[in-house]
C-alpha cells in the first residue's frame, strides 16, 4: 500500500521532470538568433533580408517556403505545441548539418547501444575497484593505506578526464605501446575476434573513466563504513569471536552499502559527462562523440535531442536508484 | 558516538540525496581531517602560487603575445622557449602562465554569481518553508539532476562563446549544491532559541534573515564559494577543451585541445599538453583542499565520530 503510493509518486515525479526538461530544452533553443534556413541555405540567411541573396543562387521564395513548411513563422506557443506533439510521437526533429534532412532519432539510436555497452563495462569496473578500495580504506581508517587511497582517488577526481585520457594514450599507446592507438577499433568479420578487439580497445577508455570516477564509490563506502564500524553491534560481532572478514561481510557491509546506492544515482549525472569526453578522445562512435560533433557542427536539433535523451536517462537512473534504495533498506520499506 | 540518522521516510527523496551529498563532502572532509590543517595550508599555498603567477605574468614571461610568429612553429623546448612553441610559433610557457589569469577570473566570478543565487535560494527555501520551500527545492533538484557537461555545452552553443555567457553557464550548473547546503543549515538555525527571541521582541522576517540567519550561514557560504571556484575552473577547462572557451583568450583547456588537434601526442610533444593539464588539476585540487579545510576549521562539529585518528 505504502509501497504502491511511493512508486506512484516516483512515477509522477519522473513524468513531471521529463515534461519540464522537454520544455526547458525547447525554450533554450528559442534564444538562438535566426532560423535553421540560415545554416541550410547558402547565403540565404542573414537577418531575413532578401535583396542580397540572389548571388548565392538561393531565392527568397525558397527560404520563405521552408519557413512556412517548418512552421517557423508561427508564434512561439504554437511552435511549442507542435514540438511537444512531435516529441510524444517520438519525433525528435531533423538534423541540419551532420546528416542534413535525416531524422534525429535515426542518428541517435544506432549509436546509443555502443555507449550503453561502454558505460556499462566502465561502471562495473569503476564500482568494483571503488568498493574494494573503499572497503580497505574504511576498515583501516586513519592508517597510511587509508590516507594514500583517499588521496589518490581524490587526485583522480580532480583531474579533467580529457587530460587523463590523453595521458593514458601517451603513456600506454605511444611510449609503451601495449594498447591500441585511438584511431578506431580494428574490424574483423569474426564475431569473437571483433569482441576481443573491442574489449582490447576499450581498456584505456575504461581505465580513464575509472581513474576519474572511482572516488564516488570508494569515498562513499569509506565514509559509510566509518559511520558503521563504531556501532555497538560491531562490538558485539567482534566480541562473539567473528574474524575481520566475517565482521565486515555479515555486519558492516550490509549497513554501509545504502549510501553507495545513492552515490550511484548522482554518479549517473557524471557518467554522461565522462562518456562525452572519453568517446571523443578515443574516437568511439557513440552518443558522446555525437554530442561533440553536434556541438562542433552546430547541429542544434541533434544537440537538443542529445541533451534531452541524456537528461531523461539520468532522471530515470535516479528514480531507479531511489527505488532500489527502498528495497535494500528495511527501515524504509517498513516505514 | 552518535548513531546514524533515523530512518528516512520514503516520501522525501531529497533526504537520500542530501545524505549522499553530506556523505561525499563528509568523506572528503574526514579525509582532510586526517591532515586537515596541513592540507588547507597546502591548498592555500597552491592557490597563492597561481594568484601570484596571474598577477606577475608580465614579469615572469614578458608581455602577452598577441601576434603570430610563423617562422618558428612547433619547436622543442630550448633555453629561449622552455616549453617550446605552438603551431603559431607562440611561446607555450607564455600562454600557460597567462592562462592562470583566465582560469582564476572565470573561477572567481562564476563562483560569486553561483553564491549569490545559491545563498538566496537556500535562505528563502529554508526560512520561508511551505510552498516556497517546495518550489525552490524542486527547482534545485531539477538543476541538480541535469548532467552538467551537456547542459553547459548546450548553453554556450546557444548563447555564444562570450566570457559572460561562459560564466553564466558555469554559474547555472554550480548554484544548486550551495542552495541545498545553505537550506539545511537554515532549517536547523531557524529552530534555535535566539531566532525565537528575536521574533518575540518584534523583529521582522527580513531583519531576522539579515541580522541573525545570514551571519550564521556566512562561514558555510565562504567554504562553498571556495569549493565552487574549484568546480568552476574544472567546468571551464571542459568547455575550452570542447572548443567552447572564451573567444580570443587562450585557456588551459584550449591549449590541451590545440595540442590534441596538432597531434602533439603522436609527435611526443608532452611539453605542449601535459603542463596545462597539471595546472588545471593543481588549481582544482588547491581550491578543493582549501574549501574543505575552511569547513573543517569553521565547524569542528562536522568532524564527528567514526574513529578518524
Amino acid at each position: 500500500m505504502n509501497l504502491r503510493r511511493y512508486l506512484l509518486k516516483k512515477a509522477v515525479y519522473v513524468v513531471l521532470t521529463v515534461l519540464l526538461i522537454s520544455s526547458v530544452n525547447f525554450f533554450i533553443f528559442q534564444v538562438l538568433p535566426g532560423d535553421p534556413t540560415r545554416v541550410l541555405l547558402p547565403k540565404g540567411g542573414g537577418s531575413g533580408n532578401c535583396t542580397g541573396s540572389q548571388t548565392g543562387g538561393t531565392s527568397c521564395s525558397l527560404r520563405d517556403e521552408l519557413i512556412a513548411e517548418w512552421g517557423l513563422n508561427q508564434p512561439v506557443v504554437r511552435r511549442y505545441a507542435i514540438y511537444m506533439g512531435n516529441l510524444l510521437q517520438g519525433n525528435l526533429g531533423t538534423s541540419i548539418t551532420i546528416r542534413p534532412g535525416a531524422p534525429v532519432t535515426a542518428i541517435i539510436f544506432p549509436v546509443l547501444s555502443t555507449t550503453l555497452v561502454l558505460v556499462g563495462l566502465a561502471t562495473i569496473v569503476t564500482m568494483w575497484v571503488g568498493l574494494v578500495l573503499g572497503r580497505i580504506s574504511g576498515w583501516r581508517r586513519g592508517s597510511k593505506t587509508d590516507v594514500s587511497i583517499t588521496m589518490t582517488t581524490l587526485l583522480g577526481y580532480s583531474m579533467p578526464s580529457f587530460w587523463v585520457s590523453l595521458l593514458l594514450v601517451f603513456l600506454l599507446a605511444f611510449l609503451i605501446p601495449i594498447f591500441p592507438r585511438p584511431i578506431g577499433i580494428k574490424q574483423s568479420p569474426d564475431f569473437f575476434v571483433q569482441t576481443a578487439n573491442t574489449l582490447y580497445y576499450y581498456t584505456l577508455p575504461i581505465l580513464a573513466f575509472m581513474i576519474t570516477n572511482v572516488a564516488w564509490f570508494s569515498l562513499t563506502l569509506r565514509n559509510s563504513l566509518t559511520d558503521v564500524l563504531p556501532e555497538d553491534y560491531m562490538v558485539t560481532a567482534a566480541a562473539k569471536g567473528l574474524n575481520d572478514r566475517q565482521q565486515l561481510r555479515w555486519h558492516a557491509l550490509p549497513n554501509a552499502r545504502l549510501p553507495v546506492v545513492t552515490a550511484s544515482a548522482l554518479y549517473f549525472g557524471w557518467v554522461v559527462s565522462g562518456v562525452i569526453v572519453i568517446e571523443t578522445v578515443f574516437n568511439i562512435n557513440g552518443f558522446g562523440l555525437l554530442t561533440w560533433t553536434a556541438t562542433l557542427d552546430q547541429d542544434y536539433p541533434v544537440l537538443s535531442a542529445v541533451f534531452l535523451v541524456a537528461t531523461i536517462g539520468v532522471v530515470i537512473a535516479n528514480a531507479v536508484a531511489d527505488i532500489l534504495y527502498m528495497f535494500l533498506d528495511p527501515r524504509v520499506r517498513e516505514a | 558516538m552518535e548513531t546514524p540518522v533515523a530512518a528516512p521516510s520514503p516520501d522525501s527523496t531529497s533526504i537520500f540525496r542530501e545524505r549522499l551529498l553530506a556523505d561525499l563532502s563528509r568523506g572528503k572532509k574526514t579525509m582532510f581531517a586526517i591532515l586537515h590543517k596541513k592540507l588547507a595550508l597546502a591548498g592555500l599555498l597552491i592557490i597563492l602560487v597561481f594568484v601570484f603567477m596571474a598577477i606577475l605574468a608580465p614579469v615572469l614571461v614578458g608581455p602577452y603575445q598577441s601576434f603570430l610568429q610563423l617562422s618558428r612553429p612547433m619547436q622543442s623546448p630550448s633555453a629561449a622557449h622552455p616549453l617550446g612553441t605552438d603551431e603559431y610559433g607562440k611561446d607555450i610557457l607564455n600562454i600557460l602562465i597567462y592562462g592562470s589569469q583566465v582560469s582564476l577570473l572565470i573561477g572567481f566570478i562564476a563562483s560569486l554569481v553561483a553564491m549569490v543565487v545559491g545563498t538566496s535560494v537556500g535562505l528563502a527555501a529554508g526560512f520561508y518553508g511551505k510552498v516556497t520551500d517546495q518550489l525552490l527545492s524542486r527547482a534545485t533538484d531539477f538543476f541538480l539532476v541535469i548532467p552538467w557537461l551537456p547542459f553547459v555545452l548546450v548553453l554556450v552553443s546557444v548563447l555564444g562563446r562570450g566570457l559572460q555567457t561562459i560564466i553564466f553557464a558555469i554559474a547555472i550548473v554550480s548554484w544548486p549544491t550551495t542552495a541545498r547546503v545553505i537550506r539545511s543549515q537554515v532549517l536547523t538555525l531557524k529552530e534555535r532559541q535566539f531566532i525565537e527571541r528575536a521574533r518575540a521582541i518584534g523583529a521582522g522576517n527580513f531583519h531576522i534573515v539579515r541580522k541573525h540567519i545570514l551571519p550564521n550561514v556566512m562561514p558555510l557560504v565562504w567554504a562553498e564559494a571556495v569549493l565552487t571556484i574549484s568546480s568552476a575552473v574544472f567546468t571551464e577547462a571542459f568547455l575550452s577543451f570542447f572548443g567552447l572557451g572564451p573567444i580570443g583568450i587562450e585557456t588551459w583547456g584550449q591549449m590541451v585541445n590545440n595540442a590534441y588537434n596538432q597531434l602533439a601526442i603522436l609527435r611526443g610533444m608532452w611539453w605542449y599538453w601535459a603542463p596545462p593539464g597539471i595546472f588545471i588539476t593543481l588549481v582544482v585540487l588547491g581550491f578543493a583542499m582549501l574549501g574543505y579545510g575552511i569547513e573543517e576549521i569553521l565547524n569542528p562539529a562536522l568532524k564527528r565520530g567514526g574513529g578518524v585518528a
